[in-house]
């Protein structure tokens, strides 16, 4: 069962103490999939990162269910994201070093040793029903930039997480691979039940997603439900 | 418990001392790693970023094993020329000398090196080689050379003691017989003419027509008589146109009992005794206005004391300059974590445990600083094995460099507080805020 979102009084501060964020109140519903959108600098990927919680000088509640991350000490917050949170980053982030199913399956390096197996498998799976069957092995130096970044959406979902956020995940994509991969991302949280997040420019993933916030200037200006 | 802990360490023996110094050096390393690595699997990770960064970690590897092989270079070679002059002095149980300096003396008879010094006359030979606690009182006698060999004159008790038998061939029986050592290079059957003197002063035929026939070779004594060839002492007194150690009424056996008066005089008088006690006893009796008495070993036991004081300088500098090394690593691994926190932000940001990341860089730190000391104390002991093989060329003393406890217990040292103090670039990469690494 995905985590109901509900955000109030967010406030997010630049090192000069200036404020770049600021969310009165933003509520998101358990297995919802909700795009953001608006111009650069509008504050989006900050308000992704402070959902999950990868920001200091945060003031106001993030809470994920009945808990609220911005008054959890760092550990409990990192082993939060580690249990509940996939996250895909802009420019794929992975490990140049280790092959495709390698960079899918890192979270087994850092989980229990119980759900090492569980991982690995689910990472495979992904892969697999992310059309990247036949390249568990293929060093993602050599993939185009549509595999690498279905690659990090499959280590993004390889420990199960009940939420995912992504930041600019169709970016830097063909159109066609852009598509499928929205396709994908759809799919994927309707079929498990899971919360998406989205930061997109992406004018086909703002069309296609059931939600959609924009931002300007640090704050939610208008939201949209699509039919 | 100090008096328990002492009296349990005394009890051990010094191998077992040896292993647990050893294991008390590299125990917090143990269990450092054990404690951040326990429960995680950062192999793919840490190897990654070896071979991403390889270049990098090759000269890290580099600089360790070269500041380690001068330290495990530098000592074994020290010890093992402690360990092979005192070998090659190891048969010399007391040397009887005129009165002067020991060490000119112990470095004539002992390590055959060219020297002046006065005689010890027949009357006090006799004295010595009577005196009933004496085994064996050898004279020699120098001053002749073959083609850069020494030439030493002295019998045939003294070339069985000193190389406990012949590896072939005969004792000399006649006064133109010769033994080669063991590395001398001439062969059994081979005649020489001997040139007077050493060296560049070498005179050839200064002794007439005489020559000697090589009968015997002495086994190996890890000493430069290995290089001699040694003749009986009698021939060299009489081609110096001197007397030849025995009387008128003298049927040509070689050797003792020599006559005090026809006795031309020995630089020294080797002496071997029938007990420690006995040396002791003999040293204090010989130690006069007329004679000085010294043991060899003892000599050398200063002159390694001295030498001590300069390996203890040697060990300081070694040490520094691993700490040197070990700084200059550990600033550049700091780097090395800058260049990677855009990864490791990734880590933590994907759920990844602060202890994770640490044991992911803490690991390949350790990883880089251990290859690098076990490549060092390989290359080490190779290093002495060459420079030890050019001394023993040089001196030919037996200068045989092997690894030894102390560098392994130098290398342990270093290698396990470097490997400590790598936590510390470590430390430092997980307290920077993740998603400024992240846009990095």
């Amino acid at each position: 069962m995905a985590l109901r979102l509900v955000v109030q009084d967010l406030n997010v501060r630049a090192k000069s103490g200036r404020v770049i964020l600021s969310v009165p109140t933003l509520e998101i519903a358990p297995g919802e999939a909700v795009v953001i959108k608006g111009p650069s600098g509008a504050g989006k990927s900050t308000l992704l990162h402070a959902l999950a919680g990868l920001l200091e000088r945060v003031d106001g509640a993030v809470n994920w269910g009945q808990r609220n991350l911005n008054q959890m000490p760092g550990a409990a917050r990192t082993e939060f994201r580690r249990k509940t949170l996939g996250i895909v980053f802009q420019d794929h982030l992975l490990f140049d070093e280790l092959d495709a199913f390698g960079n899918a399956s890192l979270p087994s390096a850092f989980a229990p040793r119980r759900d090492r197996v569980n991982i690995r498998m689910q990472a495979a799976d992904m892969l697999d029903r992310l059309n990247l069957t036949g390249q568990f092995r293929q060093s993602v130096t050599t993939q185009s930039g549509g595999e690498r970044q279905r690659v990090a959406v499959a280590r993004a979902l390889a420990h199960n997480p009940q939420v995912l956020l992504a930041d600019e995940p169709t970016a830097s994509l063909g159109r066609e691979a852009a598509n499928a991969l929205i396709d994908d991302l759809l799919r994927m949280t309707h079929d498990d039940g899971r919360t998406m997040i989205a930061v997109s420019h992406d004018a086909v993933f703002q069309d296609a997603a059931p939600r959609v916030i924009e931002m300007r200037d640090g704050r939610i200006v208008t939201e949209t439900q699509n039919a | 418990m100090h008096d328990g802990v002492s009296g349990l360490w005394s009890r051990l023996s010094v191998l077992e001392q040896d292993i647990a110094t050893l294991f008390l050096l590299v125990l917090p390393a143990i269990l450092l790693g054990i404690f951040l690595q326990r429960g995680y699997a950062t192999g793919p990770l840490t190897w990654g970023l070896i071979r991403r960064y390889s270049r990098v970690c090759v000269t890290f590897v580099a600089l360790i094993a070269v500041s380690v092989a001068l330290g495990t270079g530098l000592i074994s070679q020290e010890r093992a020329l402690r360990s092979g002059t005192a070998s090659a002095a190891a048969p010399f149980d007391l040397i009887v000398a005129a009165p002067g300096s020991e060490m000119t003396a112990m470095l004539a008879a002992v390590y055959l090196q060219p020297a002046r010094v006065r005689l010890v006359d027949g009357t006090i030979y006799d004295r010595v080689a009577r005196h009933e606690s004496v085994t064996l009182a050898a004279p020699i006698a120098f001053g002749d050379s073959f083609e850069g060999r020494p030439v030493v004159g002295t019998t045939t008790a003294f070339v069985d003691h000193l190389s406990g038998g012949l590896a072939e061939g005969r004792a000399f029986r006649r006064i133109d017989e010769a033994i080669a050592g063991a590395r001398a290079k001439i062969d059994i059957g081979a005649a020489f003419a001997p040139a007077h003197g050493h060296g560049d002063a070498a005179v050839d035929g200064a002794h007439g027509d005489f020559t000697y026939t090589v009968v015997g070779r002495m086994s190996e004594t890890g000493s430069p008589w290995d290089t001699a060839i040694l003749v009986p002492v009698e021939s060299v007194w009489e081609i110096h146109g001197l007397a030849n150690g025995h009387g008128p009424d003298w049927g040509g056996r070689l050797g003792p009992p020599f006559e005090p008066t026809a006795f031309p005089g020995t630089p020294a008088i080797i002496v071997t005794a029938d007990s420690l006690a006995a040396i002791y006893s003999l040293r204090s009796e010989f130690s006069t206005d007329t004679t000085m008495a010294f043991l060899p070993g003892a000599v050398l036991a200063r002159l390694h004391a001295l030498l001590g004081d300069v390996r203890e300088v040697m060990s300081i500098m070694a040490i520094v300059t691993q700490g040197l090394v070990a700084v200059a690593v550990l600033a550049g691994l700091m780097i090395l974590s800058r260049l990677v926190s855009r990864q490791l932000a990734l880590l933590a940001a994907l759920g990844a445990p602060n202890r994770f990341v640490l044991a992911v860089i803490w690991g390949t730190s350790a990883t880089l600083i251990l290859t690098g000391a076990l490549l060092g104390m390989g290359l080490g002991v190779w290093a002495a094995d060459i420079i030890g093989r050019i001394v023993s060329t040089r001196t030919d003393i037996d200068v045989s460099a092997t690894l030894g406890w102390s560098e392994v217990h130098l290398v342990a040292g270093f290698a396990s507080t470097t490997i400590l103090f790598a936590l510390v670039p470590a430390l430092f990469i997980t307290r920077r805020e993740i998603v400024d690494d992240l846009r990095s």
